[in-house]
């Protein structure tokens, strides 16, 4: 609430004060004015009396006048403003000035009020404040909570009122502010003081008596006259004015007259002397103002100057509110006013210059005697006179109280009950102009009233208005009667005690009365100015509130504004304090006060709205508020303000529709640029609110923008920003880059190894400095968001950098790139390069743009004339959420982000790698040669190169011992020539057959041929180049071999190239470029190959090793490729064991070709290879075509060699698994036989024999024909098993169900029945026909030799049954059977692969085909004693053809 | 029929607040967040024991120059406004219950939508064409 500095009580009693007039003879006011002021106004500061003063009333008690003060002031007769109940406009003008001229003191202390969940900072201070409201907000809070001075005072409000008070003019119908007495004031210097004096009392007597003059209106006819003579001590004889003193004793009674002296301090008495100056407090505010005025206007005004001395002399002693002068200064007058209010602020009126000052020809002495004067003059003239009247006018009533009494009745009997309301309209209609003669005798019983209510004798001044208000209203006289009520109502209050309650009602009828019946607005609102006080003092403020609201009108914006204010206050003071009521009346004090062109107050009010409003989601009225804010703060030239309030519209999600956006957005910019074209450009670029950048959406990329490609040459892809960031990408190429750095440094990844990354986002790990080159740029893209819903157009952006010199080199600055103009309409980045040119510590701190709206038009050019501001915004990135320990959980704490804080390190080398002829789609297996071209790019040498992929199998770049001059290092004379090496077949060689059989060591493609396979990881492969460094601007072409992946579909390789620079220590120890490649492979030929013994005896080729290899082949491409066919060029085969022999096939097609969807079986037979080397692989190569490919070199070997190595790979699960079974079984104890057996029948069984078919495939391609080569590879393991070159799918192995009981595991495998029929491979030997006289002999005995062979390397028991099988259906079905002789049994032990001989002899009775295979052979192995025989697999049916001759 | 409907959340902030398009929205924003002070004002009058008996229905909250405010809060301390034309007389108290009614009963269900998260705006089609019926159609 407004608290005001003085009581209620004190406001009422001071705003009806006895009013004293001034005449003054023309020496006496020079005398006066040597200080500056007049007589009236000499005496104001005097005017309160400290003593109590005393007079009896009518019934002769002693009354007690308390703090009494009375009004001096001289005499005017122009006449005052008529009453008419408006203020004029003169008198608007002043209170105006009056209240803006009162404005919060800066720095005062503030107040806050809590009302339910809102803090409210009512305070002087508030605008001050309001400027950084959420961030200030929080420190005045505190400093609040420790203050203990709770008072929310509207100074304005006050100085209003005073003003308004002052400015009442005198009205008929009540007798307050009629003067009482007249003090005639006379020089002593006067040649004749007594003529003087006569002068004046007939002057007074004209003025009050003469009827001309309406205005000085007078309370009393005979006026009190106070003849007061002045001497002036510094010039005057004292001794004679003491005698006329004298003389006007004798004339005047020695009550009425009074000397004073004054102005006793000479000019020459030091000025140093400090005197207080009461004047400068009591002289009212308007009038300072225009002493002001004279001060501050420059010399050549001095006529104007003398204008407004003579208007100061005339007018200065009547209310400043009627000066009419039009004093016009334009230009001058604002700063005047500004003067003004800072000197009003220094609440001491020293500022002046020193020949303005007042009362300065007066001593404290003279003070004294002022205020001595005063005392006499009220207690011996004044109250005297009072109380001589109010007796006077006491016996008149109490004569006349009969006599009225008596009317009245007459009168109520004249025209009865039922007329009066009838009289009482007829009346209402002339009410206002009913006038009573101010003599009158309705009207004693009211000055009576009004003379006890001057001399504070309440109690009999509330029974005369009460009384005066029946007279009045019965004589339906309502502005008396509205007068009296007021009065009536405010002594009642003033009485105090418990003695009669505050009659409330009165008021509200007066009120009512003034502003409806009288239509007088200004006594309507000076009685509401009362009855709000006093109700707010016995806390009603509800009631006050609906007043004050009630008396806002259109009429005067000021009043409503202040009415309103004061409402406010009272809705925050309830005892439920009604903030939100109090806010709307805020906001529309505020419209009314900017309505009154009190911007001040308007942005005040404002502001102290916008605490109950601001961020509880009242978005609408919010952005009203802070819109108005700003406006206000704009023409109040606080333009930080308003861009600050401006911003708040911007950033928030604002609900507003496009347009109206779109007019904020404008109206900022032009605040904004108003606020900071001014100020020089030195200053900081202030921060933009728009767009809004998330910041943590900020990607940095350190490198140059790669060129991706460049006629045929593709360039790696490395990584760029239009990638999306991919986690399990991310964690991919880290694990590459391990790899190869554990390549790098033996096999071992340093300690200090940090995964390099090019582009650094949100998902990056940030916490490291990132390392950037020198010389090579550094692109930041931001993110902006447009949070509105109209265009941003940003231009010239820009970088804002910090950078700290580390090492040392001669300084040179940056270079900054900047974007072009950028329309941002909803969410858009912007990319921003940076060139470093010395090595350093980098921070990138923000950005710089120019910020501007598109033109509403709608062209999207952007003209010159749009508003376009300069500013800057931070960027600050915030790092993940800490969330290690528990204080990091239960607190919320961010690690660091160093995205934007790269250092700069010297030079490095940096590589640029193109790919040629590099193919998208491969068919499955196809081989195709590429090349590729290292580029070091830097002016420093590279070496180390290496590369790692995913994908090992897939590429090769051939091995280096082997490097073959052959093939053509440059991609021109690559026409259709084959990948391959190959060698023309001799002429006279058979196709299928063996032609070249070569032995080659893994060594050399393992270590040499392309790969450190051995020493870390199985991906890395070291680049051959040539001196193993790269020189600056050096470009090296390699050669390359693709293979298509075995699998079909779109297969995602990745390389990465891992280089470093020639010099070690640097901070980056090594770098990499990153290439991904998609290859898309299609299905080219399945390959199935199975391996069986064959039964041809073993002395036909070599020792024991032979077998059979069927090698089905199928196309199995869908014709999409335009593959026409395929060919098997040649099967070779490599084993450490085995070789293909040769080709057994009913070779017709020489050429065995495959057209879509055709199958092909190729037979061969394979031996045991005569090579002791374990190590070594023999490779065989059975061309079925008329040129050998060489496969034991470049592409072929090498492909094969990272085949085997990726199947191990797929292997080591079922190696760990046997090994644990094996250790298992060696712990379980000395009987593990059985894991011997599994082990000798299975390696019985085993084959280690890779097949690799090369084909060709004959593909139309636009009209041409191609060839297209690659080979597949199958592996055979073991004997009778098929093998396929596709992979197997693993799907049964992913789709394991999940136990969470550990595997009971497997039981003691015993070797199956099927492995164990295995041991013994028999073979029969005999004739294939024979040609027996069974008529000479009926028995035809025919040699047979069963030759049985352990396969095994374990001694084998064996026993063979000759016997036939007399259950067997078949031996029945054979027509007259032949029989063994001889033995039927036979028991045999073989040794480790001994191969023995059986001689059998068969008898046949009849000429026929029979089936030798009867024997059955069983075998055991000779030291399991414990195992039945098992039955060794039949061979095949040996037939034998016995003729009859 | 209302010119002004607004749900207002327990924290004071508005969840959903909707006027007749012709007239300034601004003021009926202010005017719906002034009438909180009355609503307070209403349910601490009741006390806290009583709390659980208080009828939801407010009443008039005040009346300004131009239109009434009436008001209802839910057990939830949800408070629903409704502002209604001075002029419109023949809305009798039982007219404005049952709009409160149908506030109530179509807030409910937009609380039970499983993807509503309670404290958000509401912008339900369902929720907001029952508003739509109640208010006033501008022509």
């Amino acid at each position: 609430m407004a608290q005001c500095v003085q009581s209620v009580q004190e406001l009422i009693q001071d705003s009806f004060v006895p009013k004293v007039a001034v005449l003054c003879s023309e020496d006496a006011q020079k005398i006066t004015r040597k200080n500056n002021l007049n007589f009236s106004e000499l005496l104001r500061p005097f005017c309160r009396l400290t003593s109590e003063g005393h007079m009896r009333d009518s019934n002769n008690q002693v009354q007690v006048v308390k703090n009494l003060r009375i009004s001096v002031n001289n005499v005017v007769t122009r006449p005052s403003v008529p009453t008419s109940g408006v203020h004029s406009p003169a008198q608007r003008r002043l209170l105006s000035e009056v209240v803006s001229a009162s404005q919060p003191a800066e720095g005062g202390v503030a107040n806050v009020i809590t009302a339910g969940d809102y803090d409210l900072n009512i305070s002087d201070r508030s605008v001050k404040a309001s400027v950084p409201w959420y961030s200030d907000w929080r420190d005045t809070l505190t400093e609040l909570s420790t203050s203990k001075h709770y008072t929310a005072t509207t100074p304005w409000f006050e100085a209003y009122r005073e003003s308004f008070l002052q400015s009442m003019p005198a009205s008929d119908h009540e007798f307050l502010n009629h003067y009482l007495a007249c003090l005639l004031v006379v020089s002593s210097s006067e040649a004749v003081p007594v003529e003087q004096f006569l002068k004046l009392s007939q002057e007074q007597h004209m003025i009050q008596h003469n009827g001309e003059y309406t205005n000085p209106k007078w309370f009393i006819p005979n006026t009190l006259k106070y003849y007061v003579l002045l001497h002036d001590m510094s010039q005057g004889d004292e001794q004679r004015a003491d005698s006329v003193y004298e003389d006007m004793k004798q004339r005047y009674g020695s009550q009425g007259c009074y000397l004073l002296k004054i102005n006793s301090r000479t000019a020459a008495a030091g000025t140093d002397e400090q005197i207080p100056d009461p004047w400068s407090q009591y002289l009212n505010k308007s009038s300072l103002q225009s002493q002001v005025r004279r001060d501050f206007v420059p010399l050549p005004h001095t006529n104007l100057l003398q204008i407004l001395q003579v208007s100061g002399l005339s007018l200065d002693n009547t209310h400043p509110l009627q000066l009419e002068t039009a004093i016009d200064m334009p230009g001058s007058l604002d700063c005047l006013r500004a003067v003004a209010t800072e000197t009003k602020t220094t609440t001491v009126y020293t500022g002046v210059a020193a020949g303005t000052s007042h009362g300065a020809c007066l001593t404290l002495n003279d003070h004294n005697r002022l205020r001595l004067f005063i005392q006499e003059f009220t207690f011996r003239g004044l109250l005297p006179h009072i109380e001589k009247n109010i007796r006077q006018l006491n016996d008149q009533l109490v004569s006349r109280k009969g006599l009225s009494r008596s009317l009245f009745s007459v009168t109520k009997k004249l025209f009865g009950g039922g007329k009066v309301p009838e009289k009482s309209i007829a009346e209402l209609k002339n009410t206002s102009g009913l006038l009573y003669h101010p003599e009158a005798p309705e009207l004693q019983i009211r000055k009576m009233a009004d003379l006890c209510f001057l001399v504070q004798h309440y109690e009999l001044a509330y029974s005369c208005y009460h009384t005066a208000k029946k007279d009045f209203l019965s004589d339906q006289a309502m502005l008396y009667a509205a007068g009296a009520l007021e009065m009536a109502a405010v002594s009642a209050f003033l009485q105090g005690g418990a003695q009669r309650p505050y009659p409330a009602h009165y008021m509200d009828t007066a009120i009512q009365t003034y502003r409806d019946v009288c239509k007088n607005k200004v006594l309507a609102e000076r009685c509401a100015l009362f009855s709000a006080e006093v109700l707010k003092s016995q806390a009603k403020y509800s009631d006050a509130a609906t007043l004050l609201i009630k008396m806002t009108s259109e009429d005067s914006d000021l009043c409503s504004a202040l009415l309103l204010e004061q409402a406010a206050h009272c809705f925050i003071n309830m005892r439920n304090p009604m903030v939100r009521k109090f806010a709307f009346h805020m906001i529309l004090a505020g419209h009314r006060f900017s309505k009154a062109g009190q911007k001040r107050h308007a942005l005040r009010c404002y502001c102290q709205a916008m605490q109950v409003y601001k961020g509880k989601g009242w978005s609408l009225a919010e952005d009203h508020i802070n819109f108005t804010i700003g406006r206000q703060s704009f023409t109040l030239r606080q333009p930080e303000n308003a861009v600050l309030a401006f911003r708040h519209i911007l950033t928030n999600d604002s609900q507003q529709t496009a347009t109206q956006q779109g007019a904020f957005l404008r109206e900022y910019l032009y605040v904004y640029r108003g606020a900071f074209l001014r100020e020089s450009h030195t200053v900081a670029l202030p921060q933009l609110p728009l767009p809004c950048i998330n910041s943590s959406a900020t990607r940095v990329y350190f490198g140059h923008e790669r060129r991706l490609a460049e006629g045929e040459k593709q360039a790696a892809t490395h990584v760029s920003l239009d990638q999306e960031f991919d986690q399990d990408l991310a964690a991919v190429w880290q694990d590459l880059e391990e790899q190869v750095v554990a390549a790098a440094n033996r096999g071992v990844v340093p300690s200090t190894f940090y995964p390099t990354q090019c582009c650094l986002n949100s998902q990056t790990d940030n916490l490291h400095f990132p390392l950037a080159v020198v010389e090579e740029p550094i692109i930041v893209e931001v993110a902006f968001r447009n949070p509105l819903k109209v265009p941003l157009v940003l231009s010239d952006l820009s970088l804002l950098w910090k950078f700290t010199l580390k090492d040392f080199s001669r300084p040179q600055p940056q270079d900054v790139m900047v974007g072009d103009a950028v329309t941002i309409t909803n969410e858009k980045e912007a990319r921003l390069k940076l060139l470093p040119r010395q090595t350093g510590q980098l921070t990138i701190l923000g950005l710089v743009y120019n910020l501007a709206s598109t033109p509403s038009t709608g062209d999207s050019t952007i003209n010159s004339n749009s508003p376009s501001v300069r500013g800057r915004q931070d960027l600050e990135i915030q790092g993940p959420r800490l969330n290690q320990t528990k204080e990091e959980k239960t607190s919320v704490s961010h690690g660091p982000d160093r995205r934007l804080d790269p250092t700069i390190t010297p030079p490095m080398p940096l590589l640029e790698v193109f790919f040629l002829q590099f193919p998208t789609a491969l068919l499955c297996g196809e081989i195709r040669k590429a090349y590729v071209e290292f580029c070091n790019v830097s002016h420093v040498p590279l070496c180390g190169l290496r590369v790692a992929s995913t994908h090992p199998d897939f590429f090769t770049f051939g091995s280096s011992s082997l490097a073959t001059p052959l093939t053509p290092l440059s991609p021109t004379s690559f026409e259709n020539c084959s990948a391959y090496k190959t060698l023309a077949t001799p002429p006279g060689a058979t196709p299928g057959s063996v032609t070249a059989v070569t032995l080659v060591s893994a060594a050399d493609f393992g270590s040499g041929g392309g790969g450190v396979f051995g020493t870390g990881g199985k991906r890395v492969a070291e680049i051959p180049l040539g001196e193993g460094t790269l020189t600056p601007g050096e470009s090296t072409q390699l050669p390359l071999w693709l293979r298509g992946p075995d699998q079909e579909g779109v297969h995602e390789i990745n390389f990465l190239f891992y280089y470093e620079g020639a010099e070690k220590g640097g901070k980056i120890s090594h770098r990499v470029l990153r290439h991904t490649v998609f290859i898309c492979a299609s299905r080219s030929l399945s390959v199935r190959a199975t391996a069986c013994r064959s039964n041809t005896l073993p002395e036909e080729e070599g020792r024991n090793g032979s077998m059979l290899v069927f090698v089905d082949v199928e196309n199995i491409n869908t014709s999409e490729a335009g593959v026409r066919e395929f060919h098997i060029a040649q099967v070779s085969s490599s084993s450490k064991q085995w070789r293909l022999h040769k080709c057994i096939n009913p070779a017709e097609n020489k050429d065995c070709k495959l057209t879509t969807r055709e199958r092909g079986k190729l037979c061969f037979r394979a031996t045991r290879s005569t090579s002791k080397s374990l190590e070594k692989y023999t490779f065989a190569d059975l061309s079925l075509g008329n040129e050998q490919i060489i496969s034991s070199t470049t592409p072929c070997a090498d492909f094969f060699f990272r085949r085997c190595q990726s199947s191990e790979s797929w292997r080591p699960l079922i190696a760990v698994e046997t090994q644990g079974r094996h250790s298992r079984s060696q712990g379980a104890g000395p009987g593990g036989g059985a894991e011997d057996i599994t082990g000798v029948v299975r390696k019985c069984n085993e084959v280690d024999l890779d097949i690799i078919v090369l084909w060709k495939a004959f593909v139309v391609e636009d009209n041409k024909q191609v060839i297209l080569e690659g080979q597949l590879h199958v592996a055979l393991q073991t004997i009778g098993k098929e093998a396929c070159s596709l992979r197997q799918k693993e799907e049964a192995q992913e789709m394991v169900l999940l136990k969470f009981k550990p595997e009971l595991p497997p039981p003691m495998t015993r070797p199956s029945m099927e492995q164990l029929s295995h041991l013994i491979k028999t073979n029969l030997h005999y004739p294939e026909s024979y040609s027996h006289s069974f008529v000479q002999k009926s028995l035809c005995m025919i040699p047979v030799i069963l030759t049985l062979s352990n396969c095994s390397l374990a001694q084998v028991d064996a026993i063979i049954d000759l016997r036939h099988k007399t259950t067997s259906p078949e031996s029945l079905e054979v027509h007259g059977s032949f029989t063994w002789l001889g033995k039927t049994q036979y028991k045999l032990q073989l040794r480790a692969q001994e191969v023995m001989r059986l001689p059998l002899r068969a008898g046949f009775l009849h000429a026929g085909v029979y089936n030798l295979g009867t024997p059955r052979v069983f075998a055991k192995l000779a030291d399991q004693g414990a195992m039945c025989e098992t039955s060794q697999q039949t061979a095949t049916p040996a037939l034998i053809i016995i003729n009859s001759t | 029929m209302a010119v002004c409907i607004a749900v207002i959340a327990k924290e004071n902030y508005p969840l959903y607040i909707r006027s007749v398009p012709i007239q300034n929205e601004l003021k009926f924003h202010y005017t719906v967040h002034t009438s909180l002070d009355v609503v307070e004002e209403k349910i601490s009058a009741v006390g806290k024991a009583m709390a659980d008996q208080r009828e939801l229905y407010l009443g008039l909250l005040y009346p300004t120059e131009d239109y009434k405010v009436y008001g209802c809060v839910t057990n939830s301390k949800v408070k629903f406004v409704i502002v209604a034309d001075s002029s419109n007389t023949s809305l009798r108290d039982n007219e404005i219950r049952s709009m409160f009614r149908k506030l109530h009963n179509s807030f409910t269900d937009v609380m039970c939508n499983p993807f509503y998260n309670p404290g958000d705006t509401i912008q339900s089609k369902a929720f907001d064409s029952m508003v739509s019926a109640m208010m006033v159609q501008a022509s």
